[in-house]
């Protein structure tokens, strides 16, 4: 926008707002700031929670990083790309988002003197950003040990050392093993090694409040939300053979349109005969295979509720396709689709106990006992809701880091002692970079000491003397398994503490938060109330 | 100014030499938006929209296109961006850039009083002795394009872009997509189609994990989980029509006299869909990739015969896999006299492998080692949706590189080293017409130097002296070509702000591109001078 001897000349529309320059990246690398400081304080073991309040009045207790970050409503443009990387983060991994968020705004941070007083051209940071990203993951490749995915003690350790910082840490045997045990049972060796855990289809999460945590379990089989339909079926069943379905025992009208012309009076009772007919069929389809539960994804009429009954079968409706899907797996059943193709192999015969029981207010649905299920529920009960799905939360978080490490089983010493080894290799390798790219990459270095930091602060100890120390056992070499307890704030070798996290966390973490620095240095110019494409 | 009285019009209007300056100084004004993402070490915007959607951006084309741009001289740039885009797809800034300069100096001399349809020849003429020089001398003779030259064509488009530090790896990605899309026309001409390359973001890992998948893979999953998730040897049949329970079409009705013959025509329905599908799978289908819906109802009968098959597969998609794998897309089963239906087997594609893979969050079905490599599928990975935005935008840029370079085969060096060297030869060329347009000749030959001017500037490099040492070695190799070998191709080294031999160092672009940016520069600067009167009418208000 120039002043012309016109008058002002406009060339663009006047509600956009720009800002470029400096500037712009001075104020970009202080909201990645004020975002990663949101969340810092609940990294590590003594961390806080966070209770958030979102417009509607609900509460969300959570230390959680995405947990967090989701309920934020942020405007500034470069803040929101942060929350991104939380969300990522969260669905790559599973876990770590808090480190990533610390972390990529440690780098924006280390990156600020540079911008400011030395003037560096961030693509040269950039670069160099880049460069120290590789160093870093070879870093994490030279100290990663290898691990048995069956040696159940040591999977415990190390899924034990992701819940450590989180909430459910008091009950903590308990949940590591739930997460241990649902994510084992669904885990499948498929061809050529390809290992298949899918944990956001077939490890459902149910939660009921009341009861205690202790009460929390994970079953060799599935809970439905559900009661019998007809309350004269009967509400346990040993061995069951189970039917699923996805049609309705109703009848339905055609797709095409049709009109029946009524020309006599008894035709019409012909036509309600019919619908009757239509759903005894249906029934009677269903009762010569002899099954003894009926699970229906649509509807189940009152007329079908009679056959069933009489014929002794129980008949659950309406339930979720996925509930279905789960149901399915676990009991070895085929979804039919139309009663007349019923056939033998179709029915699930994997149940040892179908029950109907009565928790609180509500009746559920038990299909459990299966052998080899590889679908399976967590039922959590405790105090109330917030506590719950806080609960939830870090056991999903617990499932994915048993994940990870099913799917790559390689680990990296957990508190701090990564990080701390890394910011070592780089500082030493800086030296033998050329040109002004030296500093930027010793300056990577530096961000990463943000995470033993942020421990040591959450501790409440004397940062500056124990990090020191720890910077001084790392350069000794050999030491690069020494990281920080938590807890206590002191100094101890990683074997000793036994803190590992997965390999593809920690490397997901270094990619994510170089990337994103990376994009967010690179902006010089930021132009609001552009038009929508 | 409003000239009121003196003509009745409801709104005002501009003339002469105002109207010339306020386009002027819309244009210079894009330009400087855009001028800070040109080059190696140029920067990139974010763009915020009015809902608050973020886009970070370096790509010319994409930056002017999501600005709300009021004036009408800088609409003109912006649309200039826009078909450098389409028509090129990569020099979306440097046209902008040029075209601005071309203008301004333009403008200058007006003042000195040339007349506007003089400047305008000049510029014409120069255009063409420029783009004759650059086919005669400035190109780089290639016989056969080498592989390695390709790569650093797509490595010279993507150093400015957020990819600039991985385009080695990316590079590689990028050319050897293009190379297999290779298509040979029935009538001989070779082509190679852009959108055979399908781009597929997922967020999570780093750019690095991003790879060429040999085939094609879509977004969508298994529509029923009962499927397995691998088929080898697949045979595909490719569907564009709805698997549900049949329906009549709307309007039609069936009245029917005895009422148990309407569940006769309920039992049809389904059986319809059913036996349709039982042709398909009898012709040896195993793969079966639907267009439209798949009802719940059908599905059983693939999960019992063990094969996948994906609903609402978007119809490009579907197109594309049908020349990859030799398959055809089929719209109806119904042979010529539409008595029977039939599914030929030879309608059916096949591909060494079909199967369904997590990424990130989600799943994708890839269609592996299929007949043909006519389809390419390239999976982005990265830190979070902008980021993968704008590396979908650069790879775009460079793939629409290597495409114009493998059509046209004759690259130039980049870094400046065209503009310079068109810049000098323009000069000596303007001393030998004795007519007005010299003015406008070396006008245009000043207002190139723009580029290495800007690109020295973005690198925080001494520009006056660069571009200095630049036009020396120009002026040296076109006057004595046995002294300058070589030398025709300077440019400049941003980073070590040095000048050298772009094509030894490996910067180059397609000749194309840059005929094709000095024309449209041309033609915009030419149209926006030609303009002398501007009128801009009120808007009509609304009748209450």
């Amino acid at each position: 926008m120039m002043g012309g001897p016109g008058g002002q000349v406009f060339v663009l529309n006047q509600t956009q707002k720009r800002e470029s320059g400096r500037k712009t990246q001075l104020a970009n690398v202080q909201a990645a700031r004020a975002v990663s400081d949101i969340v810092r304080t609940t990294l590590g073991p003594n961390s806080a929670l966070k209770m958030l309040i979102d417009s509607l009045g609900g509460i969300v207790l959570t230390n959680d990083g995405h947990a967090i970050l989701r309920e934020l409503d942020v405007s500034h443009p470069a803040a929101k790309s942060m929350l991104e990387l939380a969300r990522s983060q969260d669905e790559e991994a599973g876990d770590g988002s808090t480190s990533v968020i610390v972390l990529s705004g440690e780098m924006l941070t280390v990156a600020e003197p540079f911008l400011r007083a030395e003037r560096l051209h961030p693509t040269q940071i950039v670069q160099a950003y880049y460069r120290a990203m590789e160093e870093a993951l070879a870093v994490c490749e030279r100290i990663a040990r290898p691990l048995d995915v069956h040696d159940r003690d040591s999977m415990f350790k190390i899924v034990d050392a992701s819940v450590g910082t989180k909430y459910v840490h008091r009950w903590g045997d308990l949940i590591v093993n739930m997460a241990l045990d649902a994510v084992m049972k669904i885990t499948v060796e498929g061809k050529a090694s390809a290992k298949e855990v899918d944990i956001k289809r077939y490890a459902r999460i149910e939660k009921i409040p009341g009861g205690e945590l202790s009460d929390c379990t994970v079953m060799d089989g599935v809970m439905l939300n559900k009661d019998v339909t007809h309350s004269k079926m009967k509400r346990r069943i040993e061995n069951p053979r189970i039917l699923l379905l996805d049609c309705s025992l109703e009848y339905k009208k055609g797709e095409s349109q049709t009109s029946v012309e009524l020309t006599n009076d008894t035709d019409w009772d012909v036509l309600l005969k019919l619908e009757e007919e239509h759903v005894e069929r249906l029934c009677a389809d269903i009762i010569s295979h002899k099954p003894d539960l009926v699970l229906c994804e649509k509807g189940v009429s009152d007329l079908a509720q009679h056959y069933l009954q009489k014929a002794g079968i129980t008949a659950l409706r309406r339930l979720r396709k996925t509930d279905n899907n789960r149901v399915a797996r676990a009991t070895g059943a085929t979804i039919v689709s139309r009663t007349e193709e019923i056939q033998e192999t179709d029915i699930g015969t994997g149940c040892g106990l179908f029950e109907v029981r009565k928790i609180g207010d509500e009746y559920f649905s038990f299909i459990e006992k299966c052998k080899d299920p590889k679908a399976c529920t967590l039922l959590l009960r405790g105090g109330s809701k917030d506590v719950l799905n806080e609960v939830e939360r870090n056991i999903q978080d617990a499932m994915q880091v048993a994940k990870n490490i099913v799917l790559e089983p390689k680990v990296l010493p957990g508190g701090g002692a990564t990080e701390m080894a890394i910011a070592q290799a780089l500082s030493e390798k800086s030296k033998t970079i050329e040109g002004v790219q030296q500093w930027p990459y010793k300056a990577v270095g530096i961000a990463f000491e943000v995470i033993p930091r942020t421990l040591l602060e959450n501790c409440g100890v004397d940062v500056v003397r124990r990090l020191t120390e720890l910077r001084a056992m790392h350069a000794q070499g050999g030491n690069e398994r020494m990281g920080v307890n938590g807890e206590t704030g002191v100094l101890v070798s990683m074997d000793e503490l036994n803190i590992w996290e997965p390999f593809s966390v920690k490397t997901q973490i270094v990619k994510t938060s170089i990337e994103a620095a990376a994009m967010l240095l690179r902006v010089d110019d930021v132009v609001s109330g552009s038009k929508k494409n | 100014m409003s000239e009121g009285g003196m003509l009745a019009i409801d709104g005002s209007r501009e003339t002469g030499q105002d109207v010339r300056t306020q386009n002027m100084m819309a244009a210079v004004s894009i330009a400087n938006i855009v001028k800070s993402s040109l080059g190696p070490v140029g920067l990139d915007k974010m763009l915020v929209d009015n809902v608050g959607d973020v886009t970070i951006t370096n790509d010319g084309a994409t930056i002017l296109k999501l600005l709300d741009v009021e004036h009408p001289a800088g609409k003109v740039l912006c649309e200039l961006a826009d078909l450098q885009d389409q028509e090129v797809g990569d020099g979306t800034t440097s046209v902008v850039i040029l075209a601005a300069e071309l203008l301004k100096r333009g403008n200058e001399l007006v003042k000195q009083r040339i007349h506007p349809t003089s400047i305008i020849s000049g510029y014409r003429l120069a255009l063409k002795e420029a783009v004759r020089y650059i086919k005669k001398t400035l190109t780089i003779p290639m016989s056969k394009l080498e592989r390695s030259n390709l790569v650093m064509a797509a490595k010279t488009s993507m150093n400015s872009k957020i990819i600039g530090p991985e385009s080695d790896h990316f590079a590689e990605i990028a050319v050897s997509a293009m190379q297999n899309v290779r298509t040979e026309r029935p009538d001989g001409s070779v082509r190679y189609p852009l959108k055979a390359v399908n781009i597929i973001k997922a967020h999570g890992r780093s750019s690095r994990e991003s790879v060429l998948v040999d085939g094609y893979a879509i977004n969508c999953t298994r529509a029923a989980q009962g499927m397995p998730t691998s088929i080898s040897n697949a045979k595909i049949a490719l569907l564009d029509f709805n698997l549900a329970r049949h329906k009549l079409k709307l309007g039609v009705q069936v009245l029917v006299k005895d009422p148990r013959e309407l569940e006769a025509l309920q039992q049809r329905e389904l059986d319809i869909t059913k036996e349709k599908i039982q042709t398909i799978l009898k012709s040896g289908a195993n793969v079966i990739l639907c267009s439209k819906g798949i009802d719940d109802v059908c599905l059983k009968y693939f999960v019992e015969a063990g094969a996948i098959a994906v609903r609402r597969v978007p119809k490009d998609d579907l197109r594309r896999i049908a020349k990859a794998t030799g398959g055809e897309l089929v719209l109806t089963m119904a042979d010529a006299d539409g008595a029977d239906e039939e599914f030929d087997p030879s309608w059916l594609g096949s591909a060494g492998e079909v199967s369904e893979e997590r990424l990130g969050d989600g799943e994708i079905i890839y269609i592996k080692e299929c007949v043909k490599t006519a389809a390419q599928t390239v999976v982005l990975r990265g830190a979070n949706e902008y980021f993968l935005d704008e590396v979908e935008r650069s790879l775009h840029d460079s793939l629409c590189i290597i495409k114009r370079a493998l059509e046209t085969n004759t690259l130039v060096a980049g870094g400046g080293a065209v503009e310079t060297a068109l810049s000098v030869h323009l000069e000596d060329y303007a001393s030998t017409l004795g007519t007005r347009e010299q003015l406008a000749i070396v006008e245009f030959a000043q207002a190139l130097l723009v580029i290495p001017r800007t690109l020295a500037t973005n690198a925080a490099q001494d520009a006056t002296e660069l571009v200095a040492r630049l036009r020396a070695k120009h002026a040296v190799s076109q006057q004595d070509p046995a002294q300058g070998e070589g030398m025709q191709y300077s440019g400049l080294d941003l980073v070590a702000g040095k000048v050298v031999n772009c094509f030894e160092y490996g910067i180059v672009e397609p000749a194309i591109s840059k005929v094709k940016s000095l024309r449209f520069a041309t033609e915009a600067a030419v149209t926006i001078l030609r303009i002398d009167d501007s009128i801009k009418l009120n808007p009509r208000e609304e009748p209450q």
